[in-house]
């Protein structure tokens, strides 16, 4: 069984930015499931502000190459088990075991999804799925879909497809059922909490609405068009449901029905949108299942997205030398993710001046994060903190 | 019908190491390298599997190795994941079908 100091568990955004801080100090080996370096930066495509863009496939690259021959990179390499004895970490993947002093999980996050009848058809799929299809593998999803979901990653998404060409049809909300409970009102809480630091063309969408209606929630909920608006060129609809998709073989149409500001079903307004593929999008939530091998307290907090591992602000978990970072500690944006790879690596290493400057740096972009997934983020960062303290 | 995007308005031009590969049988061609879901889709195909249960048609779900839904057996392997796994040159790829239903009570088709 092969030895590192160090094992980092996901290669993506904030594993391989610790493996990049880690490399002269220590051995270090990554283990992805994935064939491809990047995590979830593959794909990543907006504009940042006029004429500058993310490129998170550039990002991936970028990071990528600092490694040189220093670290262990192993793709394709899946963890179903890890364990800790005599002070070792072991490491169990489907190419073999490894051990190491310590270990940081950067597992990252996963999609959650709207049920639907109909949700099984091939051509279903996760907006996050087509983003991976049109942007690295440079495949369309489809000639036209719909998008289930109204939330910053969607738009996001739908914005992408269009720079491919492909036809969004609709972006719209699930209709209720045992499991999906979203309404117009969350839905334009959404588009209105974008935020004034969100990139230029988001802030045209809650400058549009804004300046079209009351920033009272009731009076816009009621003014908000029944027929949607378009907005980045996307055909937002929040008083519009998919109740269900259609198809024999694969995706043909989506049925949907026109609602009320507040939810309730307009009889008699049901409409088939013809389409090949169909997204489904109710957001992301932290990939625990490592942390959970290790019986760590977990605190749910739906702002950063479900349950994370306690941790504090240097990365540190309730184990000593098991560190995480990345959306395994809530939602954020990858630049927080880089952040969060650095300051576990450098508080590994016990540099207390290069901590103190990472900590302030992860602040910052918080508070100048171009897109903020959550409003009550630094409410739910304050709580996590306390429970941290607490423990 | 699905396409490949060969030039994108803002990541430019892409260019692809087509080889073959065996799709139940048949010859298709992908890009080497590329994941099996991408080089099926890109042949218009997105039935991946027939439900072990109910015999349903299904396709690629969330693309990167979470959901399982695209497993298909590759070079005799079964339960691979398509999303995970890279194409390679003349790569045998087969659809998985409904399986038999052994014990009365124990399967959705009992009740048909």
């Amino acid at each position: 069984m092969t030895h590192y100091d160090v094992i980092i568990v996901g290669a993506g955004p904030a594993g391989m930015s610790a493996a990049n801080i880690l490399k002269d100090k220590k051995s270090v080996l990554i283990v992805d499931e994935y064939y491809h370096y990047g995590g979830r930066l593959l794909g990543q495509l907006y504009e940042e502000s006029k004429d500058s863009w993310w490129n998170g496939m550039d990002v991936a690259r970028r990071l990528h190459d600092g490694l040189d021959e220093k670290i262990t990179l192993r793709l394709e390499t899946s963890v179903f088990n890890v364990d800790r004895n005599d002070g070792a970490f072991t490491v169990y993947t489907n190419k073999g075991n490894f051990t190491s002093d310590y270990l940081i999980v950067a597992t990252g996050a996963k999609e959650n999804s709207y049920p639907l009848p109909g949700w099984e058809l091939p051509g279903v799929m996760t907006v996050g799925a087509a983003q991976v299809l049109t942007n690295f593998h440079r495949v369309a999803p489809g000639d036209a879909g719909v998008i289930i979901g109204i939330n910053p990653l969607s738009m996001v998404i739908g914005m992408e497809l269009g720079y491919a060409d492909i036809d969004v049809r609709k972006i719209c909300l699930p209709a209720e059922n045992k499991f999906n409970k979203v309404t117009p009102r969350d839905a334009l809480e959404t588009l209105m909490g974008l935020g004034t630091s969100a990139p230029s063309k988001f802030l045209s969408i809650s400058a549009d609405i804004g300046s079209r209606m009351s920033m009272l929630h009731g009076l816009a909920l009621k003014l908000f068009p029944s027929k949607g608006i378009k907005a980045l060129g996307l055909p937002i609809s929040i008083k519009e449901k998919v109740v269900k998709i259609n198809g024999a073989e694969k995706v043909e149409s989506v049925t949907t029905v026109k609602t009320r500001a507040d939810g309730s079903v307009i009889k008699g307004t049901e409409q088939d949108i013809k389409c090949d593929f169909v997204c489904i999008s109710d957001g992301l939530s932290p990939v625990s299942e490592i942390t959970s091998l290790f019986n760590l307290k977990h605190a749910y907090l739906e702002s950063l997205g479900g349950y994370v591992p306690i941790h504090s602000e240097q990365m540190e978990t309730e184990i000593d030398k098991l560190y995480v970072a990345g959306n395994i500690t809530g939602i954020e944006n990858a630049k927080v993710a880089i952040l969060q790879g650095e300051m576990a690596a450098h508080h590994l290493l016990g540099n207390e001046d290069a901590v103190k400057i990472t900590l302030k740096r992860i602040g910052d972009e918080r508070k100048n994060a171009k897109v903020k997934f959550h409003k009550d983020l630094d409410q739910a960062r304050d709580k996590l903190q306390l429970y941290w303290l607490a423990k | 019908m699905t396409r490949r995007i060969l030039n994108h308005k803002i990541l430019g031009p892409k260019k692809h190491h087509i080889v073959p590969f065996i799709w139940n049988g048949r010859t298709y061609y992908g890009a080497e390298g590329e994941s099996i879901t991408a080089a099926l889709l890109a042949n218009d195909i997105r039935t991946l599997r027939y439900h072990e249960s109910d015999g349903a048609p299904r396709g690629l779900y969330c693309n990167i190795g979470h959901c399982s839904e695209c497993r298909v057996t590759v070079d005799g392997r079964r339960n691979v994941r398509a999303c995970l796994t890279p194409l390679q040159k003349n790569m045998h790829v087969d659809r998985q079908g409904a399986l038999p239903h052994l014990v009365k009570g124990g399967g959705a088709n009992d009740s048909l």
